[in-house]
């Protein structure tokens, strides 16, 4: 038993490793798939975050620009229809424009402050130009009153022909060694008298910071122009790498608005730009706006640890629930595994036994086979001398006698061996009946008379009930044999002036023989081995038989779908009851 | 007002008698640019701007003789009120060295100023009861265009002419000049600020010459 648990053991080891093992990989899989997705939407909800961000103040800023540029369109039309601008735009004196116009764009500069403090939500200007009718720029008769302007910044300003409706431009220039970039919006002049376009007034302006309010979140913005990036919070060597990026991305995709990701001396960034004066005269110019992703990634490492953690805890539990799940799925199959090791261990002893008895009872029935012919022929020559000597005259009546009684015993002799004959191949399963109806009344009435006739047969009375035309299935030879042994029984062991009782009837698809006689029972120990071979009811030596007849006969019946048992055997009556199979008779033996 | 002042020099023209006129005289008539408007009944005349020129509306001309002349010893003095939103006369001629004064004869302010290469002034806001009147002397000739900068539609125009003979025609265009010395001269109508026609004339004393302008 220990050796067959050994082995158990470790298959149902086995078995909750594997189990185990299975579910961990599935809690795995399952952390792993949440940990990427999670990852993925963070990082894509972060990204389109910005990107929001970035839209809304940039939608903001173009609401603010689009008051500034109606503010702007307003007093532009107000000046045009000032007398004295027109005065001095019709009336060729040109030189009197500027003068006219402080008056008027007064308010618009005034309360001039260094450029960097001044509040770009305000209208006020940092310079201001008119153009002449054939675009280039008016100069101004003296500088303190239109703002300061390089020459190179100024010449930047005219444009090719005069606009017909407000444009919106950006000029990046370098005063008083400071990058700086202005807003710039064209508003044409018509003349009132004619309508036609006779000027236009740019009006430079700091431009709105795009994230000034959310300088905490990163979020840098400026504006691209001409290939110069004006980003002040980033140093220089970053905003020209920006810049010439920026280039690339602009001319390659020749979009109006995207967002990409760059890298720039190895930090990555995310870029969103968007054309703020599309359809201008002036160059194309981009608010940029860039938002450093080491913050984001180092969000995401800190994000991806906690998930992994969480992960790791997930994975933790699933472990210990996975290996109780597997201890106690494992129970039933360990407890089955340890019935069928045992069971089979059973199924093989059995087996085996089996095996040998099979091997046995092949063997004994091939000796008793081979013995009983051995036996023949030497029990065949006894008694042929036997019966020699007996046809001899010259021996004295004892020899006779003597003689008489050995060939006797060379009959009992032929009649045992031709019994193991038989039983042997019976044993074998060689025997093969051919059924045939047998009539069983003659057969009995045949072995009757037989019975009366032999010498040695005591008085006895015999009493028969058995219906004529009795058939049963069987061979003739073992049928006979079956009721002869029957028959020779009860006589042999009846008692002087007893009876033999024969009966035949039909019962049901069978048909009962029964043969009793009178005579000393068998003792109840020894009738339930009365049908073993070689078993002899009583050891009284007297009685002739050799312990086979019963034996054969039970298994000549059985061989017959039939069957022989001890009805009783008491009170001075022993009965035997066989069944046969009826058959309906051949046409040709009713007849 | 200048109706009536053209209706009193036609009666003085008329009134004086021929021996006293002994310089040559000019008449003819100047072909007006077409009005589109309706005839004006009110006598009024207002400034106009069509393509960026200038002209009286309903049209006027005035035709003056060019040549060297001696400048006058005192210098006259004209005036141009504004009234009603307007300059009357809306077009006046003056000699060169002319004072004009500017009334005010609204009762709001006016603003008047010019910015014409012939004449560059700016009289500041002033109200009616300003005294002396706000004035200003045009010794430049030319066309100095009148505005107001706080009426912007308010437009003016005074032709300053470097000559004493010169005269405005009548609304369908006729003219006469009289009292003028003999001589080769070169006759002018000024139809509006970029039309001006010339044709030459020879007087003779005490002769009147046709002059039409086409």
């Amino acid at each position: 038993m220990m050796g067959v648990a050994e082995p158990d053991k470790r298959a149902v080891a086995s078995f909750r490793t594997k189990l185990s093992a299975a579910m961990m990989l599935v809690v795995f899989a399952l952390t792993a798939l949440g940990l990427y997705l999670a990852q993925g939407s963070v990082a894509t909800s972060a990204e389109r975050n910005l990107q929001q961000r970035f839209q809304a103040e940039l939608s903001s800023l173009h609401r603010l620009q689009e008051v500034r540029h109606a503010a702007l369109a307003e007093r532009c039309r107000v000046l045009a229809s000032k007398p004295r601008i027109h005065a001095a735009l019709e009336d060729n004196a040109l030189d009197l424009l500027y003068p006219s116009a402080k008056d008027e764009l007064r308010d618009l500069m005034e309360g001039e402050e260094p450029a960097s403090k001044q509040a770009a939500s305000t209208l006020h200007a940092r310079f201001y130009r008119f153009l002449q009718s054939t675009g280039a720029v008016l100069p101004p008769p003296s500088l303190k009153d239109v703002g300061m302007l390089s020459t190179a910044a100024e010449a930047q300003l005219a444009l090719k022909k005069l606009p017909n409706k407000q444009q919106t431009g950006y000029l990046s220039r370098a005063e008083l060694g400071e990058d700086m970039v202005d807003e710039i919006t064209v508003v044409p002049i018509f003349s009132t008298e004619t309508g036609d376009l006779i000027s236009a007034l740019v009006v430079g302006f700091k431009p709105f910071e795009l994230t000034a309010k959310s300088a905490t979140s990163g979020m840098k913005s400026g504006i691209w122009v001409n290939g110069r990036l004006n980003l002040p919070s980033l140093p220089k060597p970053t905003q020209d790498a920006l810049a010439s990026e920026i280039r690339n991305v602009v001319t390659n995709g020749d979009r109006a608005q995207n967002n990409s990701r760059v890298r720039v001396n190895g930090t990555p960034y995310l870029l969103f730009f968007k054309q703020l004066n599309p359809d201008s005269l002036f160059p194309p110019a981009y608010e940029v706006c860039i938002y450093p992703l080491a913050g984001l990634i180092a969000q995401l490492h800190r994000l991806r640890l906690q998930i992994g953690a969480a992960g790791a805890l997930l994975l933790l539990g699933g472990f210990v629930a996975s290996h109780f799940v597997a201890v106690r799925f494992s129970k039933p199959v360990e407890q089955l595994a340890v019935d069928s090791e045992q069971s089979r261990a059973q199924r093989k002893r059995a087996e085996a036994a089996l095996a040998s008895t099979a091997e046995e009872l092949e063997r004994s029935t091939r000796y008793s086979a081979d013995a009983s012919h051995q036996l023949k022929s030497p029990v065949t020559v006894l008694r042929t001398g036997l019966e020699m000597l007996l046809a001899r005259e010259d021996f004295s009546p004892e020899v006779y006698e003597e003689l008489s009684a050995l060939l006797h015993q060379t009959h009992r002799l032929t009649g045992v061996i031709d019994d193991l004959l038989l039983l042997s191949r019976l044993d074998a399963g060689h025997l093969q009946i051919r059924p045939e109806a047998v009539n069983l009344s003659q057969l009995v009435e045949e072995w009757l008379d037989d019975l009366s006739a032999l010498p040695d047969s005591p008085e006895v009375r015999i009493e028969k009930q058995i219906p004529a035309k009795l058939y049963v299935a069987g061979e003739t030879q073992y049928t006979s044999l079956i009721v002869q042994n029957l028959l020779e029984n009860a006589r042999k062991y009846n008692r002087i002036g007893g009876c033999i009782r024969v009966a035949a009837q039909m019962r049901n698809r069978d048909v009962c023989l029964v043969i009793g006689n009178t005579g000393r029972p068998i003792a109840p120990a020894a009738q339930a081995h009365i049908f073993e071979r070689f078993h002899r009811a009583t050891s009284d030596s007297a009685a002739s038989g050799h312990g086979l007849g019963l034996n054969l006969a039970r298994e000549l019946a059985r061989l017959h779908r039939g069957d022989l048992k001890l009805v009783r055997s008491e009170d001075d009556w022993t009965e035997f009851e066989v069944r046969f199979r009826v058959a309906q008779p051949a046409p040709d033996r009713a007849s | 007002m200048r109706w009536r002042w053209l209706i009193s020099f036609k009666a003085i023209c008329t009134l004086l008698p021929p021996s006293v006129l002994a310089e040559a005289a000019v008449e003819g008539r100047v072909e007006l640019p077409k009005s589109h408007s309706a005839p004006v009944m009110a006598k009024r005349y207002e400034i106009i701007t069509r393509g960026g020129v200038l002209a009286t509306q309903p049209p006027l001309a005035v035709v003056y003789l060019e040549g060297s002349f001696p400048k006058p010893k005192s210098p006259a003095t004209k005036q141009i009120a504004q009234k009603d939103l307007t300059f009357v006369p809306a077009l006046l001629p003056v000699q060169v060295g002319t004072r004009v004064e500017f009334p005010n004869l609204d009762d709001t302010y006016h603003s008047i100023f010019s910015y014409s290469p012939a004449k560059r002034f700016d009289l500041g806001r002033y109200r009616p009861e300003e005294r002396p009147i706000p004035s200003e002397v045009f010794d430049t000739s030319g066309v100095v265009t009148l505005r107001c900068d706080i009426h912007e539609h308010m437009r003016g125009l005074i032709l300053v002419v470097n000559t004493p003979y010169f005269v405005m025609t009548d609304a369908e265009g006729r003219f006469r000049l009289r009292g003028l010395p003999s001589g080769h001269y070169a006759l002018k109508a000024w139809i509006d600020s970029k039309t001006t026609r010339e044709k030459p004339v020879t007087l003779k004393s005490g002769e009147t010459v046709q002059v039409n302008f086409p």
